[in-house]
């Protein structure tokens, strides 16, 4: 995956040529693969704490899906999306989006990267697409070390969806990439909010924590149901939202409604992006 | 200057665009369509002649009777608060259901929550509930002679209404609303669309004020006749306290593998034998209301400010030590109200209940009398 991002065919356009060179400094930070490490470890201490304890959890005990991974190590890439979402993959994200602008301004190296306010609106545009590029990664890692470890340490068969129907292997997969494209859509809102917030500031440490409070604030403003004409509205109202591509059949208004959610999302913060970096004064 | 003002023009014009389209794609929910004209009887004589028996779709389900916000634990499915539990689960919040039918003896019925799902499906004479927080399912099969009953019961209402006389469903309609017309008036509304069809809307008005209904509004496809959104809204309020109503609906048949099902392994299976044609599976042991010594319920008054009282026997003290009944009610004179926008409950201390979409006074007086 990084890697195969990073070998993108390169045009000779000098966007391509940014983007290429921005997944790979992206991919080669020392950071990036700390982060994607601590996610991946996630499905990997989840599947060895089930796998430990003597008695397997019961139905309905621990997070949804943990009492499946016993019987179907398929579960446990799923067990621990559950898990991540509310908390981790924001976080790391929220690292990633807020660092774009922000990081470049800090070290110095954005006047460098501007030719003029072309080269800005195609920088923001490559530096969007490497914070969604990790957005992706993120959500695989966690996707991909769950059914490694899951298939390394428990049994590996038909999956039971939520409906109660059972779905071969193959199946399975198909879905669980599905989940993975729908937690990754789930994310590019708040990478538009991090873009935004990181053009407003120098500091990247502050953008990364206003980015990362944020993503708690919508969650807890979700949580409330005084607020409910909100929900709607929040970004991360329809975050736990893939499990309905876990029903038979599968149901589809979820996923359309949360990806018209983060367009919306993503078309705001990019125009304010847009607005405040390029009438930002970088040169001094 | 002018240059700064419009490079951030697109901050400005993107969020309104935005906007702008959310609103359109709201006011489009709630347009209008001019059909022809037809009175109230025509409109319950459509509803008589509809023949839909299959369908796939979606429903959505919201309550906003004012009762007060319960946590999530007290009322959840999986709960150990059993029926109470799972129906005042219902009474609260909203909830969406996918629902498969194929003819009078298929159907399916799947209640979506977040990260589980619970289904009911019925494929002749076999009955499965499954909830997958719980990986539970229960099997019932009913009994051969009440499938029959079953299938017929939709069609039949018109012979049950008026026995030995089997009227045309324009008849039967003409009669039906000559007998409510002393209680309700019924009208037809203005014309909406549901579920993206054209709908005619059928009004009923209680003609009492003693009652908490302020109207009951039904959308019938302008198609098919079949009922497409059933609204009931509370006196002198405008958005309906309860509402129930199809967001999408395919009129095709769906496919079979949708009604068979087969427990997943690793679920726990329940065999339940009804030995009661009208035994409710979810109650546990069938004819357990007449162990906790719940006596026949009585009726007064009649049409929309009827009121419902029953001897609780020892279902009272149950009922009244639950922690969930103190944080719903208050004291009142001689028992406990519990007050919603469209329902009143009265629990006596000498152990009735009354229940009637009614003002608590008039439950009180009830109690008074007897």
């Amino acid at each position: 995956m990084p890697s195969d991002l990073v070998v993108r065919p390169a045009r000779p356009a000098a966007g391509w040529a940014l983007l290429s060179s921005e997944l790979s400094v992206l991919f080669r930070r020392r950071r990036t693969w700390a982060m994607l490490a601590a996610l991946a470890a996630i499905p990997i201490l989840i599947a060895v704490a089930v796998r430990l304890s003597s008695s397997p959890p019961a139905a309905g005990e621990g997070p949804p899906f943990l009492d499946r991974v016993t019987q179907n190590g398929l579960f446990v890439g799923i067990t621990a999306l559950v898990v991540s979402i509310p908390l981790f993959l924001p976080l790391t994200v929220g690292v990633v989006a807020g660092d774009t602008i922000a990081g470049e301004a800090s070290l110095g190296t954005l006047r460098y990267l501007l030719v003029g306010p072309a080269g800005r609106v195609r920088l923001l545009f490559v530096k969007y697409a490497g914070a969604a590029a990790f957005c992706l990664a993120a959500t695989m890692t966690v996707m991909l070390a769950g059914a490694l470890i899951g298939a390394a340490l428990f049994p590996v068969g038909p999956v039971t969806l939520l409906s109660g129907d059972t779905v071969a292997v193959a199946e399975s997969a198909v879905r669980a990439l599905l989940v993975a494209a729908y937690v990754t859509v789930s994310l590019l809102g708040l990478s538009a909010i991090g873009l935004f917030i990181s053009t407003l500031t120098e500091v990247p440490v502050g953008a990364m924590a206003a980015t990362i409070v944020l993503s708690v604030v919508a969650q807890v403003l979700d949580s409330l149901s005084q607020l409910d004409w909100l929900h709607p509205w929040l970004f991360s109202h329809y975050w736990l939202g893939f499990a309905d591509l876990l029903r038979q059949p599968i149901s589809w208004a979820s996923f359309g409604d949360n990806a018209a959610l983060q367009a919306a999302y993503v078309l705001v913060f990019g125009a304010l992006a847009y607005g405040r970096f390029v009438t930002k004064d970088v040169l001094t | 200057m002018t240059r700064t003002w419009q490079r951030w023009l697109p901050a400005l014009v993107v969020p309104t665009l935005i906007g702008a389209g959310a609103l359109v794609n709201a006011s489009q929910a709630g347009a209008t369509v001019d059909l022809p004209d037809r009175t109230a009887a025509q409109v319950l004589a459509m509803i008589g002649e509809s023949s839909v028996d299959a369908l796939s779709g979606t429903l959505e389900q919201t309550s906003d009777l004012g009762l007060p916000e319960l946590p999530t634990e007290a009322t959840g499915a999986g709960g150990g608060t059993g029926t109470g539990g799972a129906a005042l689960e219902l009474l609260t919040g909203s909830h969406t259901a996918r629902v498969y039918l194929d003819g009078p003896s298929r159907l399916r019925v799947q209640v979506l929550d977040t990260l589980a799902e619970r289904d009911a499906i019925r494929n002749e004479r076999e009955i499965w509930l499954y909830s997958s927080a719980d990986n539970a399912a229960t099997h019932i099969v009913a009994p051969a002679d009440q499938a029959p009953a079953d299938e017929s019961a939709d069609r039949t209402t018109d012979e049950q209404t008026m026995p030995g006389h089997v009227g045309t469903p324009a008849e039967v309609a003409e009669e039906l609303l000559a007998a409510i017309d002393p209680s309700t008036r019924v009208t037809v509304g203005t014309d909406t669309v549901v579920a993206g069809r054209s709908a005619y809307e059928l009004v009923l008005t209680p003609r009492t004020t003693q009652t908490l209904v302020g109207s009951v509004s039904i959308a019938v496809d302008s198609e098919t006749g079949l009922p497409l959104s059933v609204a009931v809204t509370a006196r002198g309020q405008d958005e309906p306290a309860f509402r129930i109503a199809f967001t999408q609906i395919d009129l095709s048949t769906p496919p079979a593998a949708r009604f068979e099902f087969t427990p997943p392994p690793g679920a726990t299976v329940t065999e339940l034998v009804p030995d009661l044609p009208s035994a409710i599976p979810e109650s546990g042991i069938p004819g357990s209301t007449t162990l906790l010594g719940i006596g026949r319920p009585t009726v007064s008054g009649s049409g929309w400010d009827a009121v419902v009282e029953m001897p609780l026997g020892l279902a009272a003290t149950v009922l009244t030590d639950s922690p969930l009944l103190e944080q719903l009610t208050h004291a009142t004179a001689g028992g406990r109200v519990l007050e919603s926008a469209l329902i009143t409950v009265l629990v006596t201390d000498d152990g009735r209940i009354l229940v009637g979409p009614v003002p608590p006074e008039r439950l009180l007086a009830a109690a008074g009398t007897r």
